[in-house]
């Protein structure tokens, strides 16, 4: 260990030289930030469902299942009779629209007051005893809303609450508030409206079937249940249903987390940089410790210990900007999970001890791992060395090969790894990163080799100057290297994630154009993101088929069934219109024959829900939970489909309606007659179906829109994308700080010499220019590799998505462009803080 | 007609500020000095040999005076004026070299001129000469960190001169070599500048230096003051 008077040259120093400590601090502050931001978004995204979830399901142990058309109410009877179970409670459960409410989605909850006692709090408190709590029996369209959501839109006792409810919109009363006991029960509380069991029945026009029921049981209880159950009903522990949604998201926070983490290694560069600079220049300092006795171990732990404090104080800050980061990026994860996943309420991303902890130590992990390098360089100086200061980077320069050496090891291990690791994302991502770093780790032979092939043409075009410039950032390779690096992963993660983007984009409008066929679409607004299940009214059909110029229309049915896999979309299409070849990955036998075996029978599958289940190519079966018990389907296709990553089973009406009771249709495609305009017909079709909730949307408007939810999900993606970038271009900043205030008697010479400052400035343009033109190069198949990791690996094992890789080369120029003018922007500082100093004093410094 | 000085220091006061403190390093020092001819700067480490030098070089500027050179007051050129001046008119030469260690011996000294805007050729020929004149003939591909602390200073030599400039300002230039290297340094130095008319000042601690001197100032307390040839040997 070093001792106290050694500990305290290291502490000193930190203090004396505030730009440097400043740089390592904020190096740490925004690696942490990033992680930490998008750690607290994603619990509390999480949170916010378990909250929600521990509301509905309450205390209930076990919950009785049905298929689309719900459970029948009279089994609840026959539970309590047969059974003798009491501890048992009918619900209703869907989404609907407050329309004046921000337009957010509502759960609607309908319990019975009388059954509720041994299950959720909210119906059990006080307020029962209110005499006024009487309506919420009598009248049909009483509500009680959360007392916050009450006090943040100013509703009252008796004031109306309209709903759009499916495709109708309908108007509540608010009959009571309900109370949180904690502020997490709040937030959950806040996005539900509570009803009577029989009220909610009739708003969701159910008759006398329920979502389900509730049941307090233990496992003899329940056993008896389950045998109790009729074909097509199934009984589930009631835990399910949050660990399904858990499952949903896992892989969209995943790859949040991973990129999260790509940020805090690029910070990790920044740190690495600032210590190996402040290394280089107290090389005396270290020299003469060592001369006075220090051995190599005290003055690596002297390194390690300045940088850990250093990282400490950039942790905390970290924690703070993280903190204040995650309150935007809570509110980015929520809106996509609330398009792609399910109806999630976040009051905010609180900073919570464990994600503290865990960003403090990461913090502190990454300081010590990047100062690892250069603590133990300085190690090595020895006293003799400490007057010469061109002996680390000789040094540096004699290991160039062997790093890059180690790099390529490294990438080959990572490829390997993506290679063996066959399924696993988390391995899949361990792999990519192992990738990335091996490949930064080849900058600075990179650097080395284009000075060797830029400085002869640098020179014939430049003159001396241009030598020097290429020369100098080669000299300090040990740092500019890194920076070089820093630069290239960060640049390699915009082109790897533009591409990527892109090509998802460009496959899904693709997909798009092939799978939406018809002219028009009528379907009731989703409430709850996909997991809602909209049901048009029976009457919707034949009123748009009577619409002049309509053609022909064909009817979508979506749906949730059990299965032994879980629970499954089935998606129900109209027979007469096959789906499009090009849409088939694979196909048992000729795909034009597909169609005609899902007629009779069969079912195709998305993409994603083969790969999710493991279904091989052709030959696979599906058991599904039918109205009238288990049956087995066999799988005559798999289909490229992107709506959702959970996978679909898509089976034809007539096979549908043989094993299930349920008849709704959840959308319409309409077929404009040859010869009449879409814009017109869909004009009529609006003032058809005016007074109803229904959207009436042409082809073009609705992928569209299909695009702009696409668009808003990677809305967290490039915001991280962004950041890492800034972290990059403060590491080239401070790289460059770092470099010319260890040149500053270099570049005084050079002004004695004749030079002006017109030249000093192109002088310094040139070697940033270089820096980041050599950046730039290698980032280009980096980036390429890594969007074909992305598209390849990742994307499949996260989402089961597969798609082509498009190279498109404007993103690949303005990543170059964008390369060099950070590099040469990060310049801007250090020239100016040259002009500022004194030349005499210049001179004078070592 | 009286000769008119190149180099012509009226009044000039330099003062340094650290904290609350004010350091005077020069104060009121006026001289003249003549096309040619070879002063030596002395005094005690600290006293103010560095700054003088670097006001007549414009590199730094006096606190109050005035230091004209060749007729030009130099506090009322701009920065880049300065950096123009010092280009055409002053050759530096340093203790401790400040060779740009990523440029070979021949850039070195061809650097000065290339910023002068020569063309590289001839910027090449004439530090190719200079080289084989300070006797570094066939080093000229080798990078400065090859050669030894007088092969080093001897490139600076050639650097400072590779412009032919009127003025040439040594601040201890054989402070950081041993004895015999110092005095063939001194020799290179005396024999390339004097005796090519050009006038050389230096800022020395050595004796030997003096004796080659025509004049000998001392700085004492921040003032300039000349020493008479007699008293030369005794201030060593």
């Amino acid at each position: 260990m070093p001792t106290c008077t050694l500990l305290r040259t290291g502490l000193r120093d930190l203090v004396r030289r505030p730009l440097h400590t400043g740089l390592m601090v904020l190096g740490v502050a925004l690696g942490v930030a990033v992680v930490v931001a998008i750690d607290l978004a994603n619990a509390a995204a999480r949170r916010g469902f378990e909250r929600s979830a521990e509301t509905v399901v309450g205390r209930a142990t076990h919950q009785v299942l049905g298929g689309p058309a719900g459970v029948p109410q009279d089994l609840l009877l026959r539970i309590r009779t047969d059974v003798g179970l009491r501890a048992s409670a009918p619900v209703v459960e869907d989404f609907a629209v407050a329309l004046d409410l921000d337009r957010q989605p509502l759960r609607i909850l309908g319990l019975d007051p009388l059954s509720e006692g041994p299950f959720r709090t909210p119906l059990t408190g006080a307020s029962m005893a209110d005499p006024r709590f009487a309506r919420f029996f009598t009248e049909p369209k009483a509500a009680l809303v959360a007392s916050t959501l009450a006090d943040r839109y100013g509703l009252h006792i008796g004031s109306p609450l309209r709903l759009r409810v499916r495709d109708r919109i309908e108007t509540l009363e608010v009959v009571g508030l309900v109370h949180a006991e904690e502020p997490a029960e709040a937030a959950a509380l806040e996005g539900l409206v509570l009803m009577d069991v029989g009220a909610a029945q009739r708003l969701f026009a159910l008759g006398d079937r329920l979502t389900r029921l509730d049941l307090v049981a233990a496992d003899a209880e329940a056993a008896r249940v389950a045998a109790l159950l009729p074909a097509g009903l199934r009984l589930a522990p009631a835990s399910e249903q949050a660990s399904t949604a858990g499952q949903l998201t896992e892989a969209f926070r995943l790859n949040l987390t991973a990129l999260s983490l790509l940020a805090l290694m690029v910070g990790g560069f920044l740190i690495y940089n600032t210590v190996m600079f402040s290394v280089v220049q107290r090389r005396v300092v270290i020299g003469t410790l060592r001369l006075l006795g220090a051995t190599g171990g005290q003055v690596v732990a002297l390194v390690l210990v300045e940088t850990a404090a250093a990282a400490a104080v950039g942790a905390m800050f970290g924690l703070a900007l993280g903190w204040v980061l995650a309150q935007g990026a809570v509110r980015l994860v929520t809106r996509t999970i609330n398009d792609l996943y399910f109806v999630v309420a976040v009051a905010g991303a609180p900073l919570t001890p464990v994600a503290a902890a865990k960003g403090l130590l990461l913090g502190l992990g990454v300081g010590l791992l990047s100062a690892l390098a250069p603590a133990l360089e300085a190690a090595r100086v020895e006293p003799v060395e400490a007057i010469r200061p061109s002996t680390l980077e000789g040094r540096a320069r004699r290991l160039v090969p062997k790093v890059a050496a180690a790099g390529a090891l490294l990438a080959l291990l990572g490829a390997a790894l993506l290679v063996l690791s066959a399924r696993s994302l988390v391995l899949g991502f361990g792999g990519l990163f192992a990738i990335v770093l091996g490949l930064a780790l080849a900058a600075p032979l990179a650097t080395v080799a284009s000075t060797a092939l830029t400085a002869p043409a640098a020179g014939a075009v430049v003159g001396t100057l241009g030598r020097l410039a290429v020369r100098t950032v080669t000299r300090s390779v040990s740092r500019t290297g890194v920076a070089i690096a820093a630069l290239a992963v960060a640049v390699s993660v915009t082109i790897g994630v533009s591409l990527m983007i892109g090509s998802f984009r460009s496959t899904v409008e693709n997909w798009l154009e092939l799978s939406l066929r018809a002219d028009i679409f009528v379907a009731a607004p989703a409430a709850g993101g996909l997991r809602a299940i909209a049901t048009l009214s029976p009457d919707v059909p034949a009123r748009v088929a009577a619409v002049p110029g309509v053609a022909d229309i064909e009817t979508f049915r979506a749906a949730r069934v059990s299965s032994p896999l879980g629970e499954v979309r089935l998606s129900v299409a109209d027979p007469r219109r096959p789906r499009r070849t090009q849409l088939y990955r694979f196909a048992e036998g000729d795909p034009a024959a597909v169609w005609e075996k899902v007629r009779e029978g069969a079912v195709i599958v998305s993409e994603p829900f083969a790969f999710r289940h493991r279904l091989p190519p052709t030959g696979g079966a599906v058991e599904l939970l039918t109205d009238r018990g288990p049956r087995t389907f066999p799988v005559a296709g798999v289909f490229y489909d992107y709506a959702t990553e959970h996978g679909l089973v898509l089976m034809a009406r007539n096979v549908y309606e043989r094993h299930w009771d349920d008849r709704g249709v959840s959308s319409l495609g309409v077929y404009v007659a040859p010869g009449r305009s879409v814009e017109q017909v869909t004009r009529d079709l609006r003032a058809a179906l005016a007074g109803t909730a229904l959207m009436v949307t042409p082809n073009r408007a609705l992928r569209a829109r299909a695009l702009a939810i696409f668009d808003r999900t990677f809305a967290v993606t490039q915001a991280l994308r962004l950041l890492a970038g800034v972290v990059a271009f403060i590491g080239v900043w401070s790289a460059l700080v770092a470099l010319q205030v260890e040149r500053t008697r270099e570049l005084a010479t050079l002004e004695v010499l004749g030079l002006t400052p017109g030249q000093m400035w192109a002088l310094t343009m040139l070697e940033t220019g270089f820096m980041g033109a050599v950046a730039g190069m290698l980032s280009l198949p980096l980036g390429w590799l890594l969007a074909a990791i992305l598209v390849h690996v990742i994307n499949v094992r996260s989402f089961g998505w597969t798609m082509r890789l498009l190279a498109e080369p404007t993103v690949f120029a303005q990543a170059l462009a964008v390369s060099v003018a950070a590099a040469m922007l990060a310049s801007v500082y250090p020239v100016l803080r040259l002009r500022r100093r004194s030349l005499a004093a210049a001179l004078r410094s070592e | 007609m009286a000769k008119i000085p190149l180099i012509r220091l009226e009044c000039v006061s330099k003062d340094y500020t650290e904290g609350d403190e004010t350091r005077h390093v020069l104060r009121e020092a006026s001289m003249q000095l003549m096309e040619g001819e070879l002063v030596a700067i002395r005094g005690r480490s600290g006293s103010g040999k560095t700054t003088l030098l670097n006001l007549i070089a414009g590199i730094d500027a006096p606190t109050a005076g005035e230091v004209w050179v060749d007729g030009l007051s130099l506090g009322r050129l701009s920065s880049r004026e300065r950096t123009l001046f010092r280009r055409k008119h002053v050759g530096f030469v340093f203790q401790f070299f400040n060779l740009i260690p990523t440029l070979t011996v021949l850039e070195n000294v061809r650097l000065p001129a290339e910023l002068g805007g020569r063309p590289r050729e001839q910027a090449s020929a004439r530090a190719r000469a200079l080289l084989a004149e300070v006797g570094l003939a066939g080093r000229e591909g080798s990078f400065p960190d090859r050669l030894s602390g007088g092969e080093q200073q001897r490139v600076g030599i050639a650097r400072a001169l590779v412009q032919e400039p009127r003025i040439v300002l040594a601040d201890e230039p054989t402070g950081n070599l041993d004895d015999a290297t110092g005095r063939s340094v001194l020799e290179l130095l005396d024999r390339l500048t004097r005796g090519s008319g050009r006038t050389l000042v230096l800022a020395t601690h050595s004796p030997q230096v003096a004796g080659l001197a025509d004049r000998v100032l001392t700085i004492e307390d921040g003032r300039l003051v000349a020493i008479a040839p007699a008293e030369r040997g005794a201030e060593g």
